[in-house]
This record gives C-alpha cells, structure tokens and sequence, in this order.
C-alpha cells in the first residue's frame, strides 16, 4: 500500500500533472493559432471584440443566466463553483503544495472546504439526476456526460473521508489512495474530453464569431477545387 | 419536373446525382481548406456540453416536442460527419474500431432535417459554448447544395439573377421603370408631392437595393422609402445594372452568395456611386453586411434604410405631422438584422415618434422569435403547413397576445410569412406592413402636401388628399 501511495502522489501525479498541463496547453496554442489564421485570411477583419468579450465574460460567470433553466442551471453554477475553489484552495492541497515546491496561496476556512465538497458531490449527483430526469437532456445525453460528473465526484468523496477519518467506513490508506488515484485520472481527462471547456470556453464567442469571417475568395476557391467554376447555376 | 424526396420540391438534376458520400466529402474537405469554417467545427466537435439549454430557445421544438428538433441534436448530425472524416482522433478511431460511416441515406436525413431549422439563431444566444447551430445550418446546405440538394424555389430565384433577367423576381428593366412610374403618379395622388424614383444617377450617394419583390408586392413600403428620401434630400438611385438586394446564396451557398454581392459591389462602382442602400429586407441586409469581405478595402459601406431614417429622424430632417398613427402598432424583429444586436433601437425610436400606441412583443430585440419563415424557408411554398404551423406558433402567440392591429416587420420575408402565419392561425384582422408604409402616412411634407396619418388604404388616402387639397384651396 505504501508503495502504491507514494507512486501515485509522487510520479503518477507529476506525470498526470504534467499531461494536463501540455493536454490544455496545447488546446490553448491551437485555438490561439486557429484564430490567428482566420483572422489572417478574413476578408473582413473587424471583430467585434467588445461585444465577443462581454458576451464571453456573461457565461463565465454565469449568474444571470440561470434563471432560464433555474434548477439545472444553478445546481451547475454551485457545482462548478465548488470543484474549482476546493481543489485549488483546500488548505491541505496548499500545504502539499508548498512542501514540494514552494509555492504557497491562501486556502480557505476548513469548515468552507467542507461545505464545498460536500456540496461538489451533492451537485454532481443532482446533475446526473437532472440529466435523467429531464426529457431534453436525457434524449441528448451521451455515456461521458453521465460519466463525468459522478467521476468528478469521486476524488471530493474520498477527499472529504480522508479529512474526516472518524466518518470513514474504510481504511485511511485505501481512501486517500483512491482519492489521489481518481484525481490524477481527472487531470488525464481533462484535455481529453469535454471538460476541456475549462480553458477553451473563454474563445468560443470569438471562434463562432470568426467563422462568419470568410475569406473573400473562399467561395470561388471550393469552385475551382470542385471543378465548378463557369458551371450554369 | 420536380419529385416528392424531400419536404420540399428539388430539381430533377438532384435527383440523377451518384456518389453523393464521396462527393459531400470532397466538397466538405475543400469548404475546410478554403473556409474558415473549421475554427468553430472544431471546437464544436470537441466541446459540445449536451445541457440541452439550447431545446427551450426554439420555436420549432417548444412546438414539437420532437428529438430531431433539437438544436443540438441537429448540428450533432454535420459535426458527427466532421469528427469522423476531419478529426484526427475520429480518423483513427475509425481506422481502428469502425463505426460511423456516411452514407446516402445519411445525406438524406441531413437533406430533411437542415432545412427544419430556419438559421434564425435564437439558439445561440441560450448556450453557455456559443455554439452557433444557425452556423453549422448554413454550412451544412452549403455542402448538400453541393451535391445538389437545393429548394427548386431557392435554386431557380437564384438562377435567374445571376444566369437570366438579373434579378431573383425576373424583372425585366422595362418593367421595373413602368412600376415606378406607377409608383410615382401614387405618390404624387397621396401626397400631393413629386417624388422621384431616380435611374442610374451617377455620383449618388446611396444605390439602393430592395428586395426585388417589393417592386411586385410592396408598393407601401418602396414609396415609404422614396417618400424618405425625397424629404431628407437624400442622393439615391437605382442602378438598372443591378437592383436586388435578395441574395439566396445566404440559404445554401457561400459560392452563390460571393457572386451576388460581388454584384452589389459592382453596381455602386459602375454609378460612382458611395453606398449601399439596403431597402426593408432582413436578410438582404445581413448578406450586403458582407461587403467588406469580398469588396475589400474600399468597399463601398452598407446602409439599411431604417437606420437612415432614424438618423436623419435623430437630426430633425425627418418633419413629422402632428397626427401620429392610433391604432396599436406592434414590431417583429428580423433575426438577420437584430439577433446580433445591431438593427434594434431605430426601428423603435422610429414607431415612437410616429404611433400612439406602440406595444413590444416579448421576447424582444436580440431574444426574438423567428418570424417562422426563416432561412429562405419562407419562398418554399410546399412547406407553408410546416411554416405556418409548428414553426409560426409561436409566433402567432406572441402577435395575439398584443392585440395589435398592424405588425410591422421591416423585412420582405418576415412579411410574407407573417401574412400567412396571421391567416392559419385565425390572426385575419391583423395587418402586416412596412415600416416605411406607416411613415409614408406620417411625414411632413410642407403645405403643398396633403394626407392624414390615419387614412386606412391607399385610396381613402387618396379620396382624403382630395378632400384636403379642396379644403385649402376652398
Ligand atoms: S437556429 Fe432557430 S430554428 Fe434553428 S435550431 Fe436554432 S432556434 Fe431553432
Ligand atoms: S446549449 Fe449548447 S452545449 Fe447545450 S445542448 Fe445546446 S448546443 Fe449543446
């Protein structure tokens, strides 16, 4: 178990680590090159940038958009609230990560923490349930948008168990193994699923604006490519 | 001849095409390489949350309640070709695990289903990844049109404009100065004005593109629009080269839609002339806003009328008579021209100044419903049922629960299909017009002009001018 342990805290986690960060990074460089080159080629180069951005700024931080769908709505806007302030800011995580590297932040209050996590669980479950319950989303609903939230859920549970060991039906050892286990997988996942609207949700305003930015000649290019050109309507 | 495929009514030639996999592929690589449509498929076909925020935006859905009719649910049928042929990761699975394979009758569903969706992009605005479904919708015609599945009625108005007469409603020259002529004498009757509808008047400042077939159907509004700019001393004319703002290439091909405004763009440099003037026309608007990417620099800048008339309202050049009009008047927002914001307050500082009562529908401005007609959906007469039904409902609600008596939609086929919303949905009394035909009834012009704001048809108009004209000269 030891050895499990620290395998998984020690490289599994610095190569997991290390595969979001290149996984979102990459996303990151490739939307910025995409949009660079369609702006480049754009016959018409003025972008509504003021617009885009405030468009862009009212679903980051989505709270008066709820209330369209009220129930989903704001059982997404708690749950995303929740699994980016605890990770990030959970004493223990800060202390960890001072340990290694040095670097240090405030974290928040233990009881805060508490009641996040609790709610991160609570919410994806909820989400999940909505999901199901709902005819709209359940008729779109893939085997991954099931999948994620509960997955995401499972590194809060473990987390909360291994901060509350009174509380915990298992072994310490176990749990915080599956904890650190669940949350290194969730860093795998990142890039590489739909949750990568992490870092790429800030360009989509701008990316589906740009597509409307054709180059002048692209119609007359796709033509020439299909052997149209001169062709009668 | 034409064949019952699809919803609506294709030519036969679409009907003899082979190979439409490979061929839809082919034309899909080329639009990607060319186009700048891969930035946003790309990150569609990624990001894609599935919260199905986008269902309750829709008209079409809230009325049908039917799965196809998902925004979602609609696009996932392009993106799902995208991924699999276009992604890298859908490239290997593919190789690896087989799977999605696009076939004939795929290229059908998408036939059927693309043209449900009538582009009006009310979706967009409710998903939290601004993924833009009116996009994917035009896109994917575009790709079908490549194969040849096109509306016979979009496909044939084309025609004639770019391969026959000149223009969508085949109007020969001739025929177009006769109806203005028309025009003119009606004007001079109501108004007791000479109000010209110049030719091809080098150095204007304005050439002004209507929807051809106002100059069929919309005699209200087209004199509005002169009435307009004989007041306001506007430089305007029509140039006999070109004089149709209708561009259906907006419906189903970015090829079509190059050459049309490529058109406009040549007619303002044959005049000399500086810009363009678009007439009431949603999407003839929204088509001329793409000047600047095929004129370049230079192009010529692009006016629609409404916001010339509210800026020369805004500047007091506009008299008004003191009369303004009583009935209830209410206003539908084109979605070529107001979903992104950018045709929504002169309009309504317009009806303000001009109507007593002037209520909003709700949802309003950018959140407004499609008029139903969308997406060139409009000139499918086969598909009315469909139009006027499931996708004008909710519309029709909406017009009903103003209780308004004229709606004005300032858009040639907003206009069109509101008549017939309003006629299958026991609307009979609503009147749809113009908002030019409502200015018409209002604008000042001097003491040799003579009408009241409240004539009801043109010829009381007529008989009133008459009247007055006695009176004073009594
Ligand atoms: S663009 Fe309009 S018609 Fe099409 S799916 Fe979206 S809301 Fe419905
Ligand atoms: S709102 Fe956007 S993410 Fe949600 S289901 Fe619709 S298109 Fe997909």
């Amino acid at each position: 178990m030891e050895t499990w342990l620290s395998w998984a805290r020690g490289p599994f986690f610095w190569a997991s680590l290390t595969f979001m960060f290149l996984g979102l990074a990459r996303h990151v460089f490739v939307t910025v090159w995409e949009v660079v080159r369609a702006t480049r080629r754009a016959g018409d180069k003025r972008i509504p940038h003021r617009k885009i951005a405030a468009v862009t700024l009212a679903w980051l931080l989505p709270f008066g958009k709820i209330k369209s769908r009220l129930a989903f709505g704001l059982t997404s806007l708690v749950f995303h609230i929740a699994i980016i302030l605890v990770p990030l800011f959970l004493a223990g995580h800060v202390a960890l990560w001072q340990r290694n590297t040095g670097l240090s932040w405030p974290a928040i209050p233990h009881l805060l923490a508490d009641v996040l996590t609790v709610t991160a669980v609570l919410t994806a479950v909820c989400l999940v349930l909505q999901r199901a319950i709902a005819k709209d989303t359940r008729r779109l609903s893939r085997f991954q948008d099931y999948f994620l939230p509960l997955f995401i859920a499972v590194p809060f549970a473990s987390g909360f168990l291994v901060m509350h060991p009174a509380w915990n039906p298992f072994p310490y050892e176990p749990t915080l193994l599956a904890h650190v286990i669940s949350g290194n997988v969730l860093m795998i996942l990142l890039p590489l699923t739909k949750l990568s609207h992490c870092v790429l949700l800030p360009g989509t305003q701008l990316v589906s604006e740009l597509a409307w930015h054709w180059p002048p000649d692209a119609g007359s290019r796709v033509g020439i490519a299909l052997g149209k050109e001169g062709e009668p309507v | 001849m034409t064949q019952h495929k699809y919803s609506y009514y294709v030519e036969e030639a679409a009907l003899e095409v082979t190979d439409r996999p490979r061929k839809f592929l082919e034309a899909f690589a080329a639009v990607l390489e060319y186009g700048n449509y891969g930035i946003a498929l790309d990150a569609y076909a990624r990001l894609s949350a599935k919260c199905a925020r986008c269902a309750s935006s829709c008209q079409l859905y809230e009325a049908t309640q039917n799965e196809r009719d998902i925004p979602c649910h609609r696009s996932e049928l392009l993106l799902r070709v995208y991924r699999r042929y276009f992604s890298r990761s859908g490239v290997m699975k593919a190789r690896l695990f087989g799977g999605f394979e696009l076939t004939d009758d795929y290229v059908e569903l998408m036939a059927e289903e693309y043209y449900r969706c009538t582009a009006c992009r009310r979706c967009k605005i409710t998903c939290p990844l601004g993924i833009d479904h009116g996009l994917i919708t035009h896109l994917a015609r575009w790709l079908l049109a490549e194969v040849k599945v096109i509306p016979k009625a979009l496909l044939v108005a084309v025609r004639e404009q770019l391969d026959g007469v000149g223009n969508t409603s085949a109007i020969p020259i001739p025929a177009l100065k006769d109806t203005c002529e028309f025009l003119e004498e009606e004007l001079k009757e109501q108004t007791g004005v000479d109000i010209k509808f110049p030719f091809d008047v080098e150095g204007s400042n304005y050439v002004f593109f209507p929807a051809v077939s106002d100059f069929l159907l919309e005699a209200d509004t087209l004199m509005g629009n002169a009435a307009v700019m004989h007041v306001t001393g506007g430089l305007w004319t029509i140039g006999t080269g070109n004089y149709d703002g209708i561009n259906y290439g907006l419906f189903y091909s970015d090829r079509m839609m190059e050459r049309i405004v490529n058109n406009l763009i040549g007619e303002v440099r044959r005049l000399n002339a500086k810009k363009i003037l678009v007439g009431e026309c949603g999407h003839a608007t929204r088509s001329a806003w793409f000047v600047p990417t095929f004129g370049g620099r230079g192009a010529p800048p692009v006016v629609n009328c409404i916001q010339y008339a509210a800026q020369k309202l805004r500047e007091g050049k506009l008299p008004l008579k003191r009369g303004k009009i009583i009935e209830r008047v209410t206003y539908h927002d084109p979605c070529n021209i107001a979903r992104a914001g950018r045709i929504t307050e002169e309009p309504r500082e317009i009806l303000n100044a001009i109507c007593e009562d002037f209520v909003e529908m709700t949802p309003n401005r950018t959140e407004n419903y499609c008029c139903g007609g969308g997406g060139g959906t409009v000139s499918i007469d086969e598909i009315r049922k469909f139009r006027t039904g499931p996708m004008g409902k909710r519309k029709a609600e909406q017009i009903r629960t103003t209780g308004a008596e004229y709606v004005v939609a300032p858009c040639a086929n907003c206009k069109k299909q509101l008549r017939e919303v309003c006629e299958d949905n026991g609307l009979e009394t609503v009147q749809v017009v113009g908002l030019h035909d409502l200015f018409l009834r209002v604008i000042d012009f001097g003491p040799s002009a003579s009408v009241d704001a409240n004539s009801r048809t043109a010829d009381e108009g007529v008989e009133e001018a008459i009247q007055q004209t006695t009176e004073k000269e009594g």
